[in-house]
């Protein structure tokens, strides 16, 4: 065991800075086109527009620490968003079971960030319990088309999608999970209706989309009709370390605590209250060890292929995280936590504090909701059944 | 960075997991537990024979020149059994300080001993007063004659009954809480003016309070430059914080995995514990925090190996977590077990006990959380 960077290790973290100190955006650059000039350098680097496709798909091929350098380095630095959809989600599902065409016809869009993409799976009847869903598809009598009817809802950014991945319900004789298939179509087109769903935080990101007689050709279909389910619960598993987001949360603990500073309290600050200090104090112990079970996480992932039971553990500890540091950034505005919209009373950091920490309750809510991930491990790394009666 | 043992490491994990295996069943621990004084002495010997008594001292002193991850390996193994055998009160603490400060001819005349098996050391640190502050030293040391004549109260010295010499920590000059003014001398445990009131402690071990009157050291014993011991001390401390994290992890992944197989046993309304949600989702939080612990464990003691000035907070952030954690999953553990969870007759209720004493020693969690966050 070694905590050490090896040089080669350290070059490539300098590597990194020198990219994202290269290719700042410029003052007056427009920040769309800095965006797409970026990506397109980062590709030049050899894969670094997708760090975490594999490299026989362009990826970059990283180890597990240079993966960590990466996320630790783009915590800190200036780069341009990224939405997860294509990039994280649809794309490992077309390398794992889609077609040479598909793969051709969308990965590079996805690559290029041409095309936003939305993913339709939670339903009015199917939240945690995914497997439910009833958006119908129904094959066409001459079987080239598929005629999609029903509603998706809690669908992220629905609104500015180019694409849509759905899961649809062909067969519903069997078992829930059986008859479920994959398919994928434009979302501007008739027949697609988008409601906005607003959020505690007074906040659009999600929304209710109605299909109504949607058409879709059978060559948008992945892999084959009804398996659809193993697909997206294969992903599911397979990116639960993705979603802890850890060096950024450490980088937004630093940033709490310079703001807690900032409140005076009596000759001191706000730091020097110690009920205060005692729940920053923890949840940075919380970090400092979460951080490391992600790192044995990716190295136990690099030495045998699937990521050890520890990972398991990473969504629940790492959205928990979020909202603890969203909490006391609440805690730290006092009396200014109180108002609401774009007025900006009271400290700078006060603004939109409290929307931020109310839209933060979905984070144990949405990809599998915090119950449902520890009845996942309960399962999978425990092995409990659940009321199986004797 | 890598989090792969050597392949000598391995083998003494092996080693040390069948070793508790095969000694530590429950009835065998509280049987040697019971007799004084209070551990196996051909356990000891096994111990020394198989070469973990050397495993953390220089090879210049005939050591294997091992480090705080070499400990970690077998701390955690021992932590699954409960081990009694005073290795952290040989090889941490008094044999820890001794390899750090003391001159070639003390080192010389014990280290040999210490690894062997014959000769044994305990660290004496803590005094009523100090509750868990290392610093605040009360017990003195004047100079006479190219002596020191040291007067005070040492207590919860861990293994004094057993030991031949005693690491003690004295005040040499200061006031009572300063870190400046702290010096550490060797002593023979059967000196006149040394009185030893040996106990058992709640898991099981064996502790002292060691009263010092007018005990007479040769000023050769001192270890490290006088005044300047705290240094040491702290090493010392921090190495032992280290050792107690990886027995709290053994101990832990006992606890959790314990119950998980008697709730997959037990039944109640006609069904298996384990199909309880809410006994389910307990059990992954003490998973968890076993998982969380192990991280921060390797956490600390990598940092520790790579540069000790570096780790001091990370070493805090372990015993807070250790503290909590181990409670947590004990307390849990037990819950869990029900009325079978309170007895003495199942092996969880021990495993309870010995975390309840981690968390005492060298700073329980509110004290860690505290030092971090200052720091």
């Amino acid at each position: 065991m070694d905590i050490k960077l090896s040089s080669d290790d350290l070059a490539f973290r300098d590597d990194v800075r020198a990219f994202f100190d290269d290719n700042k955006m410029k003052a007056g650059e427009d920040y769309f086109s800095w965006r797409l000039d970026w990506f397109k350098k980062a590709r030049e680097k050899g894969g670094w527009d997708v760090p975490k496709w594999p490299e026989k798909f362009g990826g970059p091929g990283w180890s597990p620490t240079q993966h960590y350098i990466w996320e630790q380095e783009t915590a800190q630095a200036n780069i341009p968003f990224d939405l997860p959809f294509g990039l994280g989600m649809l794309a490992p599902i077309l390398m794992n079971y889609g077609n040479e065409e598909q793969q051709e016809r969308f990965m590079p869009d996805i690559r290029d960030r041409k095309v936003n993409w939305c993913q339709g799976y939670s339903e009015p009847g199917a939240g945690s319990d995914l497997a439910n869903l009833k958006t119908k598809a129904v094959l066409s009598d001459d079987g080239t088309y598929y005629t999609v009817n029903g509603s998706k809802m809690w669908t992220t950014l629905a609104h500015v999608a180019d694409w849509i991945f759905c899961l649809t319900r062909t067969d519903d004789s069997g078992i829930k999970q059986q008859g479920i298939t994959f398919l994928l179509f434009p979302m501007k087109q008739e027949g697609i209706e988008i409601k906005p769903i607003i959020t505690l935080g007074g906040s659009h990101t999600v929304n209710t989309v109605h299909f109504t007689d949607v058409k879709v050709p059978v060559e948008n279909m992945i892999g084959e009709e009804g398996k659809g389910w193993t697909y997206a619960k294969g992903l599911l598993e397979h990116e639960r370390t993705g979603l802890a987001g850890l060096s950024k949360s450490l980088v937004e603990l630093e940033q709490l605590k310079d703001n807690a500073r900032s409140i005076q309290r009596g000759n001191g600050n706000l730091m020097d209250d110690s009920s205060y200090k005692s729940k920053i104090g923890e949840l940075e112990i919380d970090l400092l060890a979460t951080e490391f079970t992600e790192l044995r996480s990716l190295a136990s992932a690099a030495a045998g292929g699937e990521p050890g039971p520890e990972s398991s553990i990473l969504k629940l500890k790492g959205t928990e995280i979020k909202q603890r540091i969203q909490k006391l950034t609440v805690e730290a505005s006092g009396i200014y936590s109180s108002a609401w919209g774009d007025k900006g009373v009271g400290p700078a950091f006060a603004k939109g504090g409290t929307a931020g920490y109310l839209n933060s309750r979905y984070f144990t809510i949405y990809g599998g909701a915090s119950e449902v991930q520890k009845d996942i491990v309960a399962k999978k790394v425990l092995g409990l059944t659940k009321g199986s009666s004797k | 960075m890598n989090f792969e043992l050597s392949e000598e490491q391995k083998m003494i994990q092996q080693s040390v997991e069948r070793f508790v295996q095969e000694n530590y069943d429950l009835t065998n621990r509280i049987k040697i537990s019971s007799e004084d004084p209070g551990y196996s002495k051909d356990y000891w010997s096994s111990m020394a024979e198989l070469g973990w008594l050397g495993l953390a001292f220089e090879e210049q002193d005939g050591g294997f020149g091992g480090n705080q991850i070499d400990t970690l390996v077998l701390m955690e193994q021992f932590g699954k059994g409960l081990v009694l055998e005073p290795f952290l009160a040989n090889i941490v603490l008094g044999g820890g300080a001794i390899k750090r400060g003391a001159s070639q001819a003390i080192k010389d005349s014990i280290i040999p001993g210490i690894m062997d098996g014959s000769m044994h050391v305990t660290l004496a640190y803590a005094e009523e007063q100090s509750r868990f502050d290392i610093e605040d030293v009360a017990t003195s040391a004047r100079e006479e004659d190219g002596n020191f004549i040291i007067n005070g109260k040492k207590s919860m010295v861990l293994n004094a009954e057993s030991a031949d010499r005693i690491v003690v920590v004295v005040r040499t000059s200061g006031s009572q809480v300063d870190e400046d003014g702290i010096s550490l001398f060797i002593v023979d445990a059967t000196s006149e003016g040394i009185q030893r009131e040996n106990f058992p402690t709640v898991d099981g071990l064996r502790a002292s309070e060691v009263t010092f009157e007018n005990v007479k050291v040769p000023s050769e014993n001192l270890i490290g430059e006088k005044d300047k011991g705290f240094e040491i001390l702290q090493a010392v401390v921090n190495d032992a914080i280290l050792a107690l994290a990886a027995e709290a992890v053994g101990a832990m992944e006992v606890l959790y995995k314990d119950t998980v197989e008697y709730t997959q046993q037990r039944e109640q309304f006609d069904h298996a514990l384990s199909d309880f949600q809410v006994l389910q989702h307990r059990m992954v939080d003490m998973f968890m925090e076993y998982e969380q612990c192990k991280s921060l464990l390797f956490r600390a003691t990598m940092e520790t190996v790579q540069d000790p000035q570096l780790s001091q907070r990370t070493v805090h952030a372990l015993k807070h977590l250790i503290g909590k954690s181990g409670i947590f999953v004990g307390e849990s553990a037990v819950q869990l077990h029900g009325g079978m969870g309170v007895t003495e007759e199942l092996r969880i209720g021990h495993f309870f006990k010995r975390l309840l004493v981690i968390d005492s020693q060298f700073g329980n969690a509110d004290f860690h959380l505290n030092k971090f966050t200052n720091f």
